[in-house]
C-alpha cells in the first residue's frame, strides 16, 4: 500500500462526503458508488463493489432530508471498499465483519461531522452578517466555498480515520477469529438485510405501495432462486 | 418593439448557466439558522444582475434583493431551483419585497414535501434497487454506471426545469407544480421503487459469496428477526446504530471463541 493509495482513498472519500449535502448531491457519496471507487483506487473495484452493496443496504434507512441528522455513507464506504479491496480478492467473512463495524461507527460520525461544520457555517454566516445585510456578492461566494471546503476537510479526515482504524480493527479479527466463519457471513448480510427490510416496509409499507412491495419481495425471492440454481 | 408586461424570455448565458451550475452548491452553507438561505442568494445571484444593469433602482436594487435572498429559506435542493428561478424573475419584474418574502416562504412546503416524496422516498431508492439487482446478476461496474446515469439525469432534468419554468412563471409559479407530468411522476414513482426495492432485497441472497447454502435460509431468518427487533425498539435506537452493536457483539463472539 503505497502513500499514493492512501491519499488516493482520501481524496474519493473526500468527494464522496462533499456529495451528500454541499456539492453536486449526485449519489457520488451513495456506498456502492463510494465502496466501489474506493476499491478501485487500490485495485479492487470488485471487492469495493461488493462491500459498497452490502453497506448500500444499511442506507436504505437514510433519507438526508434537511435539517435532520442523517450519518454520511461516502467517506466510510470509500474506506471500508479499499479495506475490502486490500484482501486480494479474498472474500474473508470475519475481514468483512471487522470493516462492517468500523464503516457503520463512521458513518454515524460522519453525521456528528456533519453537524459540527453547519455550526462553523452558521459562526461563519454571523461574522458576515453586515456584508449579508448590504448584499454583497462576494460574502455570498466567500461563504459557499467555506463551506465547501470544510466540508471536504471534515470528510478526508474522516476516510483517513476510517481507513487507519479499519485496517487495524479487520486485521485484528481475521487474525483471530475462532468461531465458524459462516456465523460472521449470516451476522453481516442478515443486519444489512434487516435494517433494508425495515426501511422498505417503513417507506412502502401503507397504501397502494404495499400491495407492489408484496409483488417485488415474490419476484426478488425466485430471482434469488434462480440465482442460487445458476 | 416589446408589447408592455409581456413575459421576458428565458435569461442567455452566461447568467442562466452559471445560475444553474451554483444551484449544485445550494447547501454548501447550510445552518439550522437560514438553512438553504445563504446558498439560495448565491445561486440567484447571477440571474438577479440584471437589476444592476438598468432595471428599477439599479445596483441598490440589486443589493436589496441580494440581502432579502439570503434569508431564510429551505426546500428539497433540487426543487429549489424552481424557487430560485421563480423569486429572480419577481425581483426582475419589480414585484414588492413583501410579495417576494411571501411567495418564497409559500414555497417552503411545498417544494420540501414534493422533493422528500419524489426523490429521496421515491426515485432513489428506486434506482439504488435496480443497481443492487443488477450487481446480485454480476453487472459488476455496470452496476455503478446505471445507478449513476438512471439517477442523475432526473436530478439535472429537476434542477434545469425548475430553474427555467420559475424563472417563466415568476410570482405565478404554483401552476408549475400542478404539472400533469409531475403529479404523474408523484403517482408513478411510489409503486416502482416499492416493486423494485421488494425484489432487490431477497435477490442479494442469491448473490452473496456464502460459504454453504444453509446459511441462506439462516440469513434470511436473521434478516427478519432484526428488522422485527430494531422495529420493537420504536425509535430509540436506528437500525445502523443496532446493527454495528450487533456486528460488534459477534465480532467479540467470534473472535472469543
Amino acid at each position: 500500500m503505497t502513500v499514493a493509495s492512501v491519499l488516493a482513498v482520501i481524496g474519493v472519500g473526500a468527494l464522496a462526503g462533499l456529495d451528500l449535502v454541499s456539492v453536486p448531491q449526485a449519489m457520488i457519496g451513495r456506498p456502492l458508488v463510494a465502496g466501489f471507487l474506493g476499491g478501485a483506487v487500490v485495485g479492487g473495484p470488485l471487492a469495493g463493489l461488493a462491500t459498497g452493496a452490502v453497506l448500500e443496504l444499511f442506507a436504505f434507512e437514510t433519507l438526508p432530508v434537511g435539517a435532520s441528522r442523517y450519518p454520511d455513507w461516502g467517506p466510510a464506504a470509500a474506506a471500508a471498499g479499499a479495506l475490502a479491496a486490500l484482501r486480494g480478492g479474498v472474500w474473508d467473512p470475519a475481514w468483512m465483519a471487522g470493516i462492517m463495524v468500523v464503516a457503520l461507527l463512521a458513518a454515524w460520525l460522519g453525521g456528528l461531522g456533519l453537524m459540527l461544520v453547519r455550526r462553523l457555517n452558521a459562526a461563519q454566516i454571523r461574522s458576515r452578517e453586515p456584508a449579508l445585510g448590504r448584499g454583497d456578492a462576494g460574502a455570498l461566494a466567500a461563504l459557499v466555498f467555506g463551506g465547501i471546503a470544510r466540508d471536504f476537510v471534515r470528510a478526508g479526515i474522516l476516510t483517513g480515520v476510517t481507513f487507519a482504524v479499519g485496517e487495524r480493527v479487520a486485521r485484528h479479527v481475521a487474525a483471530g477469529w475462532r468461531a465458524p466463519r459462516e456465523l460472521a457471513d449470516v451476522a453481516v448480510l442478515g443486519t444489512a438485510l434487516g435494517v433494508a427490510l425495515l426501511s422498505a416496509w417503513r417507506l412502502f409499507g401503507q397504501g397502494a405501495a404495499r400491495r407492489f412491495l408484496a409483488v417485488g419481495t415474490v419476484a426478488g425471492v425466485a430471482l434469488a432462486a434462480g440465482l442460487l440454481a445458476w | 418593439m416589446k408589447r408592455p408586461g409581456a413575459a421576458p424570455a428565458v435569461p442567455a448565458a452566461p447568467g442562466f448557466r452559471t445560475a444553474l451550475a451554483r444551484l449544485f452548491t445550494i447547501q454548501a452553507a447550510f445552518t439550522y439558522e437560514r438553512m438553504l438561505g445563504v446558498g439560495f442568494a448565491f445561486a440567484a445571484e447571477p440571474l438577479l444582475r440584471a437589476l444592476r444593469r438598468g432595471g428599477p433602482g439599479g445596483d441598490g436594487a440589486f443589493r436589496a434583493a441580494l440581502a432579502r435572498q439570503s434569508g431564510f429559506f429551505n426546500a428539497h435542493p433540487y426543487l429549489a431551483a424552481l424557487a430560485v428561478g421563480a423569486v429572480a424573475r419577481a425581483e426582475a419584474d419589480g414585484a414588492p419585497p413583501e410579495r417576494i418574502e411571501r411567495l418564497r416562504a409559500a414555497l417552503v412546503g411545498p417544494l420540501g414535501s414534493l422533493g422528500d416524496r419524489l426523490i429521496w422516498a421515491g426515485w432513489l431508492p428506486a434506482c439504488a434497487a435496480v443497481a443492487l439487482l443488477m450487481v446480485a446478476f454480476g453487472a459488476r461496474a455496470w452496476a455503478v454506471v446505471v445507478f449513476l446515469a438512471l439517477y442523475n439525469v432526473v436530478h439535472v432534468w429537476l434542477r434545469v426545469w425548475g430553474l427555467r419554468q420559475g424563472w417563466r412563471a415568476g410570482v405565478g409559479v404554483a401552476g408549475a407544480l400542478a404539472a400533469p407530468g409531475l403529479q404523474r411522476s408523484l403517482e408513478l414513482v411510489a409503486p416502482v421503487a416499492a416493486m423494485l426495492v421488494g425484489a432487490a432485497l431477497p435477490a442479494l441472497l442469491g448473490w452473496y459469496p456464502f460459504r454453504v447454502r444453509w446459511e441462506v435460509p439462516v440469513a434470511a431468518g436473521a434478516a427478519v428477526l432484526f428488522a422485527a427487533g430494531v422495529r420493537l425498539l420504536q425509535g430509540r435506537a436506528t437500525g445502523l446504530v443496532t446493527a454495528a452493536l450487533a456486528l460488534a457483539v459477534v465480532v467479540g463472539v467470534g473472535v472469543l471463541w
